[in-house]
Parts: C-alpha cells; sequence; structure tokens
C-alpha cells in the first residue's frame, strides 16, 4: 500500500507541473442560463465557459429540485508565439422537477451564480398538442418531456426511466413518451435487447435500434443515457400502472472490497471499484440482469358514449382536415381524384374513413390511404385519402361534403368536421380512351396529382388509346377472389355430398342384403319361422335353457340344409370341426348344453343380443 | 319413411344447400365498391383508370383480377393486351384449357359443379333404389357428370393463377436469393410471373419468356390478393409513367 501511495502522490506532482506548465495564460469562467425563466415541462441550458487554470475546474452543478444533464461540451487549446492557453465550454440542459426559483452555484472557480426562475405549469405541458412547428422544435420538445423518478438499480449499475407529458388519458390516446436506460460506465457490459413494457394494458409504438446518446451525472456518478422516443397508448380504462424493464448484462466484482483506511478518498475508491479495472485483475464477473423502471401511475378514462358520432372509427387527437380534386374542370368519364387531407398528432392509426359512395353521377373506386409523419414517432403528421371518381353525366356536378370525426382529450369531446361541397365543371365529349387527341389531353390533363404535376409522358399517352370504355358496374360482388375450389369452407360442400351419398349408399346395399337374406331364409327353411318364434316365446318367459334348445335346433335346421344331413345328426363336435370352436353356432350349441344340465339365466338384453346372432348365422346360411 | 323418400329428401336438402351458397355470388346488385368486395366491372374499370394514369402495373393487376371473374370478357382481354404492348411485353398469350374450358365465373361454374354432383348421387342412388324411368335417370347422371367435368376442368385452369404475380416495378432477377449477386435479366414493369419459391424477402418466378430468376418480393403484387399479402393501391407506389 505504500508503494501504491507513492505512485498516487508522484502521478499528482507531475500532473501538477504540467497543470503549472499551462498557467501561463489568465484565468477567467463566466456562467449563464437561457432563458432566465421557465414553466414546468420546458427546460433551459446552462452555459459554463472557463479558460486557464479555472478550465479543469468545472463540475456539474447539484441543485435540488433540478437536474443536469450534460448536452455538449468543447475543449480548446492555443499556443501563440509558445504562450499556451485552454478554454472549456460545457452545456447542461436543466431540467426542472418542481416549480419555484433556483439559485444555481458557480460550477467553475470564480463563476458567479445564476438564478432560474421555473413556473408552474398553465397546462400546455410538453406535448405538441398544436400549431406547426419544424421537426427540428419536435425533437427537441420530445427529449425535454417532464423527468420520471429515477431508480437505479441496487448494485447501482444502472437504470430505466420514463418521461411523460401527462399521466391522465384516454383509451386509444397516444402520448409521446421518452424511455430512458442509464449505464454506469465499466459497469454495463451490453444492452441486451430493446426496453418492453410491463402489463398488456398499454401498447408502445415500434422502438428505433438507434437511440439517443447522452451523458448524465446522477450522484455525482457519470451514466450513458440512451433514449428511445416513442408514442404510449392505453387499450383499457382505469388506475393502472406502468413499468418498463430492460435486460442488461453487468460486471459484478467478485474480489472484496479494498479497505478504505488505506485509501480514504472517493475517486480512488471508485476507481477500485471499477469493474474494468477489477476485470483486469481477474476480480469481475458478467452477470444478466432485469432493470426495471420505477412504477407509473396512470388515470385511464373510457371514451365518453353520449354524443358519439355515428361515424366514429376511434381517433383520437386534434385533427384538422380539408378536401380537394385534383381537377374542376374534365371531360365526362375521364377520371380525377377527390383527397382527403386530415393531419394533426393524434392516433393515425384508428385515422379512416370511407370517403365517398353511391353518388349519383359519379363513380367511385375505392380509396388509398398514406400516412406522412412529422415527428419520428408516427404522433403528428397528415394522412391522406386518395379516391378515384370518373364523371357519368356532364354539366356542374357537385362532390358532398367529406366528414371526420374524433374525440379531442383536451376539450374531453366529440368534434365532427366537415369539408365543404366540390363542384366541378364536366364537359360532353370524346373521352381519351376513344382515339381523340384533344380528349387525350383532357384526360392526362385530370390525372392523379402526381401525372397532372409531371406532365403527361409519352407512354401513358400511347397507353389511352385503343383502351375500350368503361362498362357500367352491375352484377354482384364477391369478397375474395380466390376461387372456391382452392378455400376451405367451399372445399368441405362437395366433401360433405360424397360423405351423404356413401353413406346412403352403403345404407341401401345393407338393406337390400337383409331383405335377400330373410327372403332366402323364409324360401329355404320354412320351419324356421317357427322356431324364431318359440325363441321370442322363450325370451318372454326368461326361459333360458328353452332359448338356448330352440336356437340349437333353428340352427342345426339352417346347416342341414347346407351340410345335406339330418338336422339331429349335427353335433358339437362337427360344428367345432367345421365352423370352429369359437364360432356363433358352436357357442350356442356349448350354451344349450350347458343350460340344460346346469341351468342359466340370461338377462333380457342377453336375449335380444343371442337372437341377433342367431338370425345373423341363420341368413349366412341361406346366403351361403 | 321408405328408401325413395329418404333418397329424395336428402338430394332436397342439398340442393336447398347449394342454392344457399350460391346466393352468396349472386348476391345483390350495384353495391359499392369497397376493397372487400370485387367484381369484374369495377376491376376493368379501375385498370382503365391506371391505364389512362400512365401506371401500367396497377392497370395489369386489375386487369387480371377482372380475367378471374369474366375470363371471357373481350373488353378486358383487348384493355389488358393494349397495355401490355404499350410497356413492350410480348402478347397476351391464353393457354388451350383457359380458352376452352375457363367458360364463365369459376365460382358460378363452382355451383354448377356442386349441382352437378347432387344431380348425378342422387340419379345413382335413385337406380339403386329401383326407381322406374332409369334411362332419363341414365340421361341425368350424364348430365350431372358433365357438369362436374366442366366445375373440375375450370379448377385445373384456375389453378396457375394462384402462384401469378404482377411485377409492379422493373426489378433484377438474379441467380440465388440475395443482392450480392448479378442479376441474369430484368422482369419488366407490368410483366405476369409465375412464383414458384420463396426465401426471405425474394421470390423465384418465371417470366412469360420462360426465363427463371429471384427478385425482390416487394416488387411483386399477387394477382390473387391474400389476407397476409399487401396488395391494395395504397401499398403499391407505381410512379405513374
Amino acid at each position: 500500500m505504500n508503494t501504491l501511495r507513492m505512485t498516487t502522490v508522484a502521478v499528482a506532482a507531475v500532473a501538477s507541473l504540467m497543470a503549472g506548465a499551462m498557467q501561463v495564460a489568465e484565468a477567467a469562467s463566466t456562467q449563464r442560463i437561457e432563458p432566465a425563466q421557465i414553466e414546468m415541462g420546458d427546460s433551459a441550458r446552462l452555459i459554463i465557459a472557463a479558460s486557464g487554470s479555472d478550465a479543469s475546474t468545472i463540475s456539474p452543478p447539484m441543485v435540488a429540485g433540478l437536474e443536469f444533464v450534460v448536452a455538449a461540451q468543447s475543449q480548446r487549446i492555443e499556443s501563440i508565439n509558445g504562450v499556451s492557453s485552454t478554454s472549456m465550454t460545457v452545456t447542461y440542459q436543466v431540467i426542472p422537477q418542481e416549480a419555484g426559483v433556483f439559485t444555481i452555484p458557480g460550477a467553475a472557480r470564480g463563476s458567479a451564480p445564476v438564478v432560474l426562475t421555473v413556473n408552474p405549469s398553465n397546462g400546455r405541458g410538453a406535448t405538441a398538442t398544436g400549431g406547426s412547428l419544424p421537426l427540428a422544435a419536435l425533437q427537441a420538445r420530445a427529449s425535454t418531456l417532464p423527468a420520471g423518478s429515477t431508480r437505479v438499480s441496487a448494485n447501482g449499475t444502472a437504470f430505466v426511466r420514463l418521461r411523460l407529458s401527462k399521466h391522465e388519458l384516454y383509451v386509444g390516446e397516444t402520448i409521446p413518451v421518452d424511455i430512458q436506460v442509464g449505464m454506469r460506465d465499466g459497469f454495463v457490459a451490453s444492452l441486451n435487447g430493446l426496453p418492453t413494457l410491463n402489463g398488456d394494458a398499454f401498447t408502445l409504438n415500434k422502438l428505433s435500434s438507434q437511440p439517443q446518446r447522452a451523458e448524465e451525472i446522477i450522484d455525482g456518478r457519470p451514466y450513458t443515457v440512451l433514449t428511445w422516443h416513442s408514442a404510449l397508448a392505453a387499450v383499457k380504462p382505469g388506475q393502472l400502472s406502468l413499468t418498463v424493464e430492460t435486460p442488461l448484462t453487468v460486471r459484478m466484482r467478485t474480489a472484496a472490497r479494498p479497505d478504505a483506511g488505506v485509501l480514504d478518498d472517493g475517486d480512488i475508491d471508485d476507481l477500485f471499484n471499477d469493474p474494468t479495472i477489477q476485470s483486469f485483475f481477474g476480480a469481475s464477473t458478467e452477470k444478466d440482469i432485469t432493470v426495471a423502471s420505477a412504477p407509473t401511475a396512470f388515470t385511464v378514462l373510457a371514451l365518453p358514449a353520449n354524443d358519439r358520432p355515428a361515424d366514429f372509427s376511434g381517433a383520437v387527437g386534434n385533427f384538422s382536415i380539408s378536401s380537394d380534386v385534383s381537377d374542376d374542370k374534365v371531360v365526362a368519364g375521364d377520371p380525377v381524384t377527390l383527397r382527403l387531407r386530415i393531419s394533426g398528432t393524434g392516433n393515425f392509426d384508428r385515422v379512416t374513413t370511407p370517403m365517398l359512395h353511391d353518388v349519383d353521377h359519379w363513380k367511385t373506386y375505392s380509396p388509398t390511404a398514406k400516412f406522412t409523419a412529422e415527428d419520428d414517432i408516427g404522433h403528428r403528421g397528415e394522412k391522406t385519402f386518395e379516391q378515384p371518381l370518373i364523371a357519368t353525366q356532364s354539366g356542374a356536378q357537385s362532390l358532398p361534403a367529406l366528414s371526420f370525426s374524433w374525440f379531442d382529450p383536451s376539450s374531453r369531446r366529440y368534434v365532427v368536421a366537415r369539408t365543404s361541397p366540390l363542384n366541378v365543371a364536366v364537359t360532353a365529349g370524346t373521352p381519351a380512351f376513344q382515339g381523340s387527341s384533344t380528349a387525350q389531353g383532357s384526360s392526362t390533363a385530370s390525372l392523379t396529382p402526381a401525372s397532372s404535376q409531371n406532365g403527361a409522358s409519352p407512354a401513358g399517352d400511347r397507353e389511352t388509346r385503343g383502351l375500350r370504355p368503361d362498362e357500367v358496374i352491375t352484377g354482384g360482388t364477391t369478397a375474395s377472389l380466390m376461387p372456391h375450389y382452392y378455400q376451405p369452407a367451399y372445399v368441405s360442400v362437395p366433401s360433405l355430398l360424397l360423405a351423404a351419398f356413401s353413406g346412403a349408399w352403403f345404407w341401401m346395399r345393407r338393406r337390400e342384403q337383409i331383405t335377400l337374406a330373410e327372403t332366402a331364409r323364409a324360401n329355404q327353411f320354412p320351419q324356421t319361422e317357427s322356431l324364431l318364434a318359440s325363441m321370442d316365446e322363450a325370451r318372454a318367459a326368461g326361459d333360458t335353457t328353452r332359448f338356448f334348445q330352440t336356437a340349437r335346433l333353428a340352427l342345426q335346421v339352417a346347416l342341414a340344409s347346407r351340410w345335406q344331413v339330418d338336422p339331429a345328426s349335427i353335433s358339437l363336435a362337427d360344428v367345432e370341426v367345421r365352423l370352429g370352436a369359437s364360432s356363433v353356432t358352436a357357442r350356442v350349441f356349448k350354451l344349450a348344453d350347458e343350460a340344460a344340465y346346469g341351468g342359466a339365466n340370461l338377462p333380457p338384453a342377453d336375449f335380444r343380443w343371442w337372437k341377433q346372432l342367431v338370425l345373423r348365422e341363420i341368413g349366412n346360411e341361406a346366403m351361403s | 319413411m321408405n328408401m325413395k323418400t329418404w333418397v329424395l329428401a336428402c338430394g332436397a336438402a342439398l340442393l336447398s344447400l347449394a342454392a344457399l351458397g350460391g346466393a352468396s355470388w349472386a348476391g345483390t346488385v350495384d353495391r359499392p365498391v369497397i376493397p372487400s368486395a370485387y367484381s369484374a366491372p369495377a376491376l376493368y374499370d379501375l385498370g382503365n383508370f391506371y391505364a389512362r394514369a400512365g401506371r401500367p402495373a396497377m392497370a395489369v393487376l386489375n386487369y387480371e383480377r377482372a380475367r378471374i371473374l369474366a375470363p371471357t370478357d373481350p373488353d378486358i382481354e383487348n384493355n389488358l393486351s393494349h397495355v401490355r404492348e404499350s410497356v413492350g411485353l410480348p402478347a397476351l398469350h391464353t393457354s388451350w384449357l383457359n380458352r376452352h374450358i375457363r367458360l364463365a365465373n369459376p365460382n358460378a361454374l363452382y355451383w354448377i359443379g356442386v349441382l352437378g354432383f347432387v344431380i348425378t348421387g342422387a340419379t345413382l342412388l335413385l337406380r339403386r333404389a329401383g326407381a322406374k324411368f332409369r334411362a332419363l335417370l341414365a340421361g341425368g347422371a350424364a348430365v350431372g357428370g358433365l357438369m362436374m367435368a366442366l366445375s373440375l376442368g375450370d379448377a385445373f385452369a384456375t389453378a396457375p393463377t394462384l402462384h401469378e404475380y404482377v411485377v409492379m416495378a422493373e426489378t433484377p432477377a438474379r441467380t440465388s436469393p440475395t443482392s450480392a449477386v448479378d442479376p441474369l435479366f430484368t422482369a419488366p414493369l407490368a410483366d405476369v410471373v409465375h412464383m414458384r419459391d420463396e426465401h426471405e424477402g425474394f421470390a423465384l418466378v418465371r417470366d412469360t419468356q420462360g426465363r427463371e430468376g429471384w427478385v425482390a418480393r416487394r416488387d411483386l403484387a399477387p394477382v390473387i390478393p391474400r389476407p397476409d399479402s399487401p396488395t391494395d393501391a395504397s401499398a403499391l407506389q407505381e410512379a405513374p409513367r
């Protein structure tokens, strides 16, 4: 330890000598804050400039209620005629965590304190809810969402933090959110995945694979902070809580911490705790952990059921609409494009409209939609619906007004906006596709916007020649172009038919066989009928012995006809030899003997079963 | 209930089932054209719209779709041929099977086949049951068989359409599904190709000239839209020509 202390002292001495050599220029430092007065939800910039010996004395300010994030840092070293000078400028982003008047002490030696006044929010918040700000301004605003609480993991290596503009929102409403993952420099080996929501009550837009990177000092320790900008939406109402978590691999110390009594200095102690240094000495290991943010409480309100417009599609936000048509003078039969633009902020995935259909003197086609985002999270932008139309009758035609409804969370009510009807002058003339050069000019002038802006291309002109005219849309429609042959639901119809016909076929065949057997039996064994009747009488009386003896006699009669012998001469042995010991006939013979000598009691169901077996045997003999 | 009555009741029930299903394609008239419903005239008109707008691939796609529902419509064939020629594609080739078997809307032919099946099955059962007019029943079975054959032939003729795609943008065709290799040829705009395989964003296709190569899947649009494939006009941003 003594050797180490001597080395430290020597390094400090060399550093002092070098610093002394640099202190040839005059030391000076300044500090200013811009703006000096802000509202909650906004942020200010603290710019500290120091030169000479003061350049190395800049340290992050520590003010309760304010958070300082390094936004920029620059250092310049000049040597003019052998005279060296050093200057450093550090810019901090100052994010207020509460309203009040704050005095920020000089962050560099010799700099004067500055005062920052933070007024309570006027309700505007940091969310971009109106106006038309450029993208850069929007991004800047997105990054200045109010800071959430920072809960560093138990081992102090990382944290996950949410920055939100509000905590009360409606179902379906999207709000900008910043997800920040702070990683202690040197302690986190890798980020093993994107942050994910914990729970199913919220949805999050897709996160970029390249987050913004910044440095931040928390409790005097440096963290690299990755920030993802996204949009959050709730899917169900209620008092809800949300956490975000992310998987990390951190380096953990395995060796015992050095005794602080020897090097009682915070910086050197921290140096020894740095896993990178420890790894060098083989005293650290890597471990996968999941770091979660502190729970964030939300009040999610259901959309009111009262006054809900019939065409409400679930859009929540603040929108404005406008419509136009690609050309207000067309030839009948020429296509025009009706456009509806819906712009603003909100959940654009729920912004839909059926546009027009069943309009007199117009043929309508299915519309298309295209969304152009004005920010990087898809929260602000413009969705354009384009619908091809063809006028079927000349004259002054009018396209009806289009409407769109949404729920405005700021005013807490539904809004229905309508455009004005559009007038189109339709002149009678030869449609372009019939080959008239004049008509072709009209056609290309009234094409979709892209065509009309680009002008008519030769290829486009060539295509319009020789086309046969449009047809009147009549007849039925089908939900799918996939032929029924290849749709499982329809394939099952012939299969069911086949099964039904097969079943009917076999049923008929079986009936025919039974009928045939009965006929043959009646013809060949006249006395069998009386024996069967006797079996029924025995069954009714519950006389097992008589039942089986009658059954044996009926079988003997049937076999005698086939074997051309006297029925009385057929014994059990003959049957076992010719039909097998396990045949029904042999079993009947055995049961008849057993019943005659030992007696037996069959339940009624067994009587029926044995009679069916005997009948089948007699039928088989008749068929053979 | 005797056997003949049972067979007749069974046949009547099956005919009712077929008629009920047939109502889905008979449909109602003048329904609005919405993306979830297709009709041959609407697709034909949409093809015309895109042809006039200088977007041949979209035009061909809609004509091909219209041709599925109305395979014998001369207007569709004329305009499709015209657009193909205008972008330098070979003349439209129609196979023998398509010319002689595909006589109507495949869904109508499907139900004709089902009806033929019912007629054939019912007449054979009646003959088996020993009904009178056996010659008439034999004739009915023959007619039913013909209807089934017609339907089966149409099913075979329609099968290749399941794998047909329209080239929405000129795209290089390569020997393997990667952009790292040199292209073999360029699949021309608006051509209809036959997809044989698919692999990680690439599709192995054969064009109308019999050439095969791997092209980017995003440059193709299926003639028969599938639920898992973006096929509407909003997803296919063909630049006007």
